[in-house]
């Protein structure tokens, strides 16, 4: 695999080119390399697990205290921003924004219920109707 | 809290998540006995490629779950009844046959992927469940499903990586993050590899909204170029945007006198202190390798821009030393990443 777009200055080609020699390396290698390296290669692949778990975790937070509440946003509504992620209900306009470092959540959608949440929600009743 | 399943057994040892979500089709367990939404459901899932089966009682349910499983996917209604010879009663408080079917198919597999369809409800917050049954996903608008499913999706897929597919994630990420220089800006290999996960959850078209992941190409190979393309992202975002205090430059001398050394650099084409940052972190990098010749040749090589043949050929390097050489330069530079490595934040 190479990298198509490996522009940038020397240092960086010379990094990008090493990620790149990683990915390339089987199994074994990549283990044995780890090893070679003076870590435990199953702790470090768990703890990079968990690193991808924690990830998962803070948008399943944030989506999961949003529903709670009642606000409605949509999954690719998210923005990326400087200070993290931000998005706005799509029932009451109100905001909200978290950070995947540290999992902080702010915004005013996260003070109340939502006041518009009905608007969006198809109820049993009606979905037995279609 | 009422449990209506009437046949507690034993839990059974966790199954393991099918190895690859791509080597056979995705499989759905749908509990529900109200038709129209069954239909709607079945539908739904069927579009999002899943082979379902369906139980229309939390009984059958856990019977096929036990006959059966793993799935990929566990969907139960909330007020399902407990077998067909019990009617529901919609009335009823606590009609919680839903979650006692969740729980029960928790206790077998608990890394087991479910959602509760909990559509009377507002929102998630309202619905009675028990402790243990938080953190898994309620349904309570039936547009939520595809993200949903997404998100099951993607967490399986986490859980299948193996240690080799999780380390060389991680170690790719490291060099790419150390590649950034002061771009980095404090972030590490960890955050890089986070910020791949989620906007693959976010998973939108674009790197501004998040990306897709085609389910065609296995998740190693999504990251990697997911993160590939937000670390492009994010050293453009710092050139556009970018700027020294003279301080990082000001050396000292003997005498504690400052001296600022952009003062004997030419400018160029590129900025005369960009350039002299990247020269020191090059000197940084070339100096650990002072008694590694073979090392040295490679990583010159290789901030020279030349191919792999080039290097070989213009220090007359086999394909072992290369070999060689090249995994002394990774393993120098990142180390263990508990101890001496390179895990610095920039």
């Amino acid at each position: 695999m190479t990298d198509k777009r490996n522009y940038g200055d020397p240092l960086e080609k010379l990094m990008n080119q090493l990620a790149e020699s990683v990915l390339g390396l089987s199994d074994a290698a990549i283990l044995a390399e780890t090893s070679e390296a003076g870590a435990d290669p199953e702790q470090e692949a768990e703890r990079t697990r968990s690193v991808l778990r924690r990830a998962s975790e803070v948008l399943e937070n944030v989506n999961g205290r949003l529903s709670n509440l009642g606000h409605t946003i949509n999954s690719n509504g998210w923005y990326r921003g400087r200070s993290g992620y931000h998005s706005t209900c799509v029932a009451c306009g109100s905001f909200v924004s978290f950070t995947t470092a540290t999992g902080e959540m702010r915004g005013e959608a996260l003070d109340g219920l939502c006041p518009e949440s009905d608007q969006y929600t198809i109820r049993r009743l009606e979905a037995s109707r279609e | 809290m009422a449990h209506f399943l009437p046949y507690p057994e034993p839990p059974e040892p966790p199954l393991p998540p099918p190895r690859s979500i791509n080597a056979s089709r995705k499989s759905a367990l749908l509990v529900e006995n109200d038709s129209s939404l069954l239909h709607i459901f079945r539908r739904s899932l069927k579009d999002e490629g899943y082979t379902v089966r369906t139980a229309a009682n939390s009984k059958e349910g856990l019977r096929l779950y036990r006959d059966f499983a793993p799935f990929n996917l566990v969907l139960i209604d909330y007020f399902v009844p407990q077998s067909k010879e019990v009617e529901i009663d919609l009335l009823a408080e606590l009609q919680t046959n839903g979650t006692a079917l969740a729980t029960a198919i928790r206790e077998t597999n608990p890394s087991q992927g479910m959602v509760i369809a909990a559509l009377d409800y507002r929102n998630a917050g309202e619905v009675p469940r028990p402790r243990e049954l938080m953190h898994i996903p309620v349904l309570v608008a039936i547009r939520q499903l595809r993200s949903l499913l997404e998100k099951i999706e993607v967490d399986r897929a986490i859980e299948a990586l193996t240690p080799s597919e999780l380390l060389r994630l991680q170690r790719s990420a490291d060099f790419r993050v150390q590649g950034l220089g002061r771009a980095a800006r404090g972030r590490t290999g960890e955050d890089l590899l986070q910020e791949a996960e989620l906007r693959t959850l976010i998973g939108a078209e674009d790197t501004q909204k998040g990306r897709h992941w085609n389910k065609d190409v296995d998740i190693e190979r999504h990251l990697t170029e997911a993160m590939r393309s937000i670390s492009n992202c994010w050293k453009r975002q710092f050139k556009e945007m970018e700027a020294y205090l003279m301080s990082d430059f000001l050396i000292h001398d003997a005498e504690e006198q400052e001296h600022s050394p952009l003062d004997n650099v030419a400018s160029g084409h590129k900025a005369a202190d960009q350039r002299l940052i990247e020269k020191d972190e090059e000197e940084r990098v070339l100096s650990k390798f002072k008694d590694d010749p073979e090392a040295t040749q490679v990583l010159h090589g290789l901030l020279d821009g030349l191919k792999k043949n080039e290097i070989m050929s213009k220090y007359g390097l086999g394909e072992k030393q290369y070999a060689a050489a090249v995994k002394r330069i990774r393993v120098t530079l990142l180390g263990p990443r508990n101890g001496g490595g390179e895990r610095r934040k920039t």
